[in-house]
């Protein structure tokens, strides 16, 4: 699920992408694009203070040859990136994007165009285009267009667009010397700070008009360590949707160390084994394994087209009894918190699977009106060049009872997995793979040996009937996850454990 | 709008808000597609869109910034930013923009017959691409079918007075599907991907090659884990060369995170490995006449029988090493800062026929699968799910699944001992078919 910060996508690249994995890319890749200025005062996005008049007879437009839903979506985001390699402030990186997309549903088809320019002229052009799939020509009723409420879940103290730049270059320099000073053979950091203002108006045909404004802060530090002989690139992050007050809660410091502690002690690892074995997954961000193996099979849209590996199991039992997995867009200040989704459906915590039991999919309003579901809020998109897809939020595996130090010491033999790098699954078949960023031997129900990163490899289905011990430690992680388009996410678990993993080592 | 003139315009005014230097780099796209599912529309999207970049430099120091709004307060403020920005860098005498004024000369990048092919007809390759792949038996489910096209043109001017545009053309046609048997389920696709829409695939071939992948993995048999020889077909070879390519990455290299630092002019590879990088071929998606940065993009030898013969730089890791620029700068779109990559990748071929590679195999892994991020390029261990053809006595006897494939970097380059005469130059990462003596299996 997570993509590295490549910044040298060949820029045609996205053309090969289009069809990987059956999925859609729209478009001009643009992960890290942005918005505006905020120089009038209160309201910082001043290109998003379209009348609603205006946006209701762009809703209507767009419903003029027939269709069941239309929705206007109006973007601006400003961020700043500011990049420190080899202790160098190597660039400051200012953006500001905005936008707005108009789609149309009509039975299970969808209608999409978008413009850079938000004008009413633009937008009724965007809406003749995006009613190309309607057809059944019937006419829609008038729409009125009110404001709405939803609640809030993200809290800002230290608002981003009243930080000056010397802070963040105070926090990017302070990151940066405590890698260094960790120890002698971090040889190399490099400190990526990021923060963007989203702000965001959504209008659809059911009448809603909504707007509001996410902050998000992502802090990457990575160390290299080299002896001579070996190196090993460690990575550490830290990201919430808050204000700069982040920093104070956790410090820089922190997230440097962190990371030049793996990288110290990685130089250490020696073979992984390959084969199957028993795996123990440290507590955190090791749950981007369910994200992958469980979490996007359950993303209604493969449900939807009778595909995915979970179509047809709803109220059955698919893991075992000590197992339950929860999505949930309303954690105070997550990364992958949101308020109410991209198409305005207020965030909740949904239930995926309780003590085994199948209980919910992840939907979109396309998905759920076509799998007759709740609408669940993850209807998410990457920006306004993306049409809304179901995305999760942040997504774990709920705490159990079991002490992690048990754990690991009732398991002779295996993989105990500090760490992981991301993966990626098949969601039809169920087929997951992630790499190891952190790991050690497991002899005697010890953490021995340090051992390179391995792959870990098997199936959904599999690995949920195969977790025999949750700990009672829940925490968390941050990550990008990628479908065709981002999304900022968490993945969180307690330390469990898991029966019988296929890991891709060197060594029989 | 005349883009050349605003591209020109656009410079001085950095240069007037305070720059020492500036790039502009903008870029006007148009992309179209359409996604269909069980014999219906399931997406059509549509868009046009525009957006500047302004790299600029205040005493040596670096500042970027971006925006899609051109209105002239809009493009004012966002230069500002850029050069408020740039007082926050720490100064660099590497950052000097290149004063090359050629433009490598390359036909048929754009294809000016594809927006007038009608919608109608776009629809009905995709719905007729769909219909073909679900007939053919055993594939049980079709995941979408899709058609989409994208046109761009570049401007790209800077404060040493280059000005240099072009225009670009892609589109792509491919399908995905299921095939069920008892309970299991496997998954294959296929994308054509061409600059010139008279040149896709036909959307028989296009099937048959989606369908085929579906099929021929059905009915696997668990391996043991073991030590064997693996081939690669061109189509996972990516997996291996995708690792090698980021670890000669000049910046990489400078920053002393690849495991290839060490080896230029050096052997590091099996003398059956030739590696070059081509973004002047005609026809290619990964050609332009000159990078993201302007310099003038060239065809490039980057490993020769095995002996490393360069890195890649854009002109910033270049002028830090003391070298020219490869014409290697990358951009992801306006959005971005020249980063490095490569045009068009390819191996050169071999002796052999794929037939003659399995023939000649007595126990091994045809690959047809890898999951996984490949090579790692700072360490260069390599592990990764796996999936093929299982081959005892040079012959396939059954497909495998859910096995895993690793070793380290240097072992399986040198250990490629035979080489395929099958390239598909058409993709952006091409390769024939290729044996590596010896990996690591995990299996049963």
């Amino acid at each position: 699920m997570e993509k590295h910060y490549v910044r040298d996508i060949p820029r045609r690249k996205f053309i090969e992408l289009s069809m990987k994995g059956g999925l859609l890319i729209a478009a001009t890749p643009a992960l890290m694009t942005q918005l505006i200025s905020c120089r009038n005062g209160a309201r910082s996005a001043p290109g998003l203070d379209m009348d609603k008049e205006i946006l209701a007879g762009i809703i209507a437009k767009a419903l003029e040859k027939g269709g069941d839903f239309a929705d206007v979506y109006l973007e601006n985001r400003i961020s700043r990136q500011i990049v420190m390699e080899e202790s160098k402030f190597k660039s400051g990186l200012y953006g500001i994007s905005q936008g707005a997309g108009v789609r149309v549903v009509s039975g299970n088809k969808t209608g999409y165009a978008y413009t850079d320019e938000i004008t009413e002229e633009k937008l009724i052009r965007a809406a003749e285009v995006a009613s190309y799939v309607a057809t059944n020509g019937s006419r829609s009723e008038p729409v009125n267009i009110s404001e709405a409420t939803r609640p809030s879940y993200i809290t800002v103290e230290q608002p981003l667009g009243e930080i000056a730049d010397e802070k963040r270059i105070e926090v990017i320099a302070r990151a940066d010397q405590a890698a260094k000073d960790y120890d002698q053979r971090i040889k190399m950091t490099m400190v990526d700070y990021y923060d963007e203002v989203r702000s965001r108006v959504i209008v659809n045909s059911e009448g809603i008009y909504l707007r509001d404004e996410l902050p998000l802060l992502f802090f990457i530090v990575q160390a290299m360590s080299d002896n001579g002989k070996t190196r090993h690139m460690a990575r550490e992050r830290l990201s919430n949707h808050s204000g700069f007050e982040m920093f104070e809660n956790v410090t820089p410091e922190t997230i440097a160390e962190n990371a030049a502690r793996e990288a110290v002690v990685m130089l250490a690892a020696g073979d992984a084994p390959a084969g199957i074995m028993d795996v123990v997954m440290q507590n955190g961000w090791g749950g981007v394994l369910v994200h992958e193996a469980v979490g996007h099979p359950l993303e209604a849209d493969n449900i939807a087209k009778g595909i995915g590996a979970f179509t047809g199991k709803m109220s059955q039992k698919v893991a075992t009894d000590c197992f339950t997995m929860v999505d949930d867009g309303t954690l105070p200040n997550f990364r992958g918190t949101v308020n109410f989704d991209d198409e305005g459906t207020p965030a909740q915590r949904n239930v995926l699977i309780e003590n085994g039991v199948l209980k919910g999919f992840m939907t979109d309003i396309l998905s759920a009106r076509q799998l007759s579901m709740e609408r669940t809020g993850n209807g998410r998109r990457e920006s306004f060049r993306y049409i809304p897809i179901p995305r999760m939020t942040n997504t774990f595996i709920e705490t159990g009872k079991d002490n992690p130090e048990d754990i690991l010491a009732s398991t002779k033999k295996g993989i105990y997995v500090q760490s992981l790098s991301g993966g990626s699954v098949n969601p039809i078949t169920g087929v997951f793979n992630f790499t190891c960023r952190e790991a050690y031997l497991i002899e005697n129900g010890k953490k021995t040996k340090p051992v390179k990163g391995a792959t870990l490899i098997g199936s959904c289905m599999d690995v949920i009937s195969n977790i025999d011990a949750v700990g009672n430690d829940l925490a968390f992680g941050p990550g990008i996850c990628g479908k065709g388009q981002a999304a900022e996410v968490t993945a969180g678990q307690p330390t469990v454990r898991i029966r019988g993993i296929n890991v891709g080592g060197t060594k029989a | 709008m005349n883009y050349i003139d605003l591209t020109e315009k656009l410079v001085k005014k950095c240069l007037r808000i305070g720059a020492d230097a500036a790039e502009v780099y903008l870029e006007t796209t148009r992309n179209l597609s359409v996604q269909v599912l069980k014999a219906e529309i399931e997406t059509i999207e549509e868009a046009s869109s525009q957006g500047v970049g302004f790299r600029v430099f205040v005493d040596n120091k670096m500042g970027f910034s971006h925006c899609n709004d051109f209105t002239d307060r809009a493009l004012e403020d966002t230069i500002s930013r850029a050069v408020a920005f740039a007082k926050l860098s720490s100064p660099d005498e590497n950052n000097v923009l290149t004063d090359d004024m050629g433009i490598t000369k390359i036909d048929e990048l754009y294809d000016p017959g594809i927006v007038s092919v009608p919608m109608d007809n776009k629809i009905k390759m995709a719905l007729e691409l769909e219909s073909l792949a679900l007939g053919v038996e055993g594939i049980t489910k079709s995941s979408g079918a899709g058609y989409g096209e994208g046109e761009s043109e570049i401007f790209i001017g800077n404060s040493n007075g280059i000005m240099k545009s072009y225009k670009s053309s892609g589109c792509y046609l491919g399908v995905y599907v299921v095939a069920e048997k008892g309970n299991q389920k496997n998954t294959g696709g296929e994308t054509c991907s061409r600059v010139f829409f008279s040149d896709l695939m036909s959307i028989e071939e296009i099937a048959e090659r989606a369908t085929k992948k579906a099929l021929e993995l059905l009915d696997p048999v668990m391996i043991e884990t073991q030590k064997a020889a693996i081939i690669f077909d061109p189509a996972v070879a990516r997996s291996l060369l995708g690792g090698v390519i980021t670890a000669i990455n000049g910046e990489r290299v400078l920053q002393g995170a690849s495991f290839l630092k060490d080896y230029l002019n050096k052997q590091f590879a099996s003398p059956l490995l030739t590696l070059i990088d081509d973004g002047t071929r005609i026809k290619s998606l990964g050609s332009s006449p000159f990078d993201g940065e302007g310099v003038p993009t060239k065809r490039n030898v980057l490993v020769e029988n095995g002996v490393l013969k360069s890195f890649i730089y854009n002109t910033k890791a270049a002028a830090r090493a003391g070298v020219v620029s490869t014409g290697n700068a990358s951009r992801s779109g306006f959005t971005a800062l020249p980063g490095i990559g490569v045009h068009n990748v390819f191996l050169a071929t071999g002796n052999h026929s794929q037939s003659e590679i399995i023939a000649g195999t007595a126990k091994g892994l045809f690959l047809k699968e890898v999951t996984g991020y490949g090579i790692d390029a700072v360490s260069g261990n390599f592990s990764g799910g796996a999936s093929g053809l299982w081959i005892v006595n040079g012959e396939i006897i059954h497909p495998v699944k859910g096995v895993t494939i690793a070793g380290r970097a240097f072992e399986i380059l040198k250990g490629i001992d035979m080489m395929g005469n099958d390239i598909d130059l058409n993709r952006r990462f091409a390769a024939p078919t290729f044996r590596v003596a010896e990996m690591q299996i995990g299996g049963k």
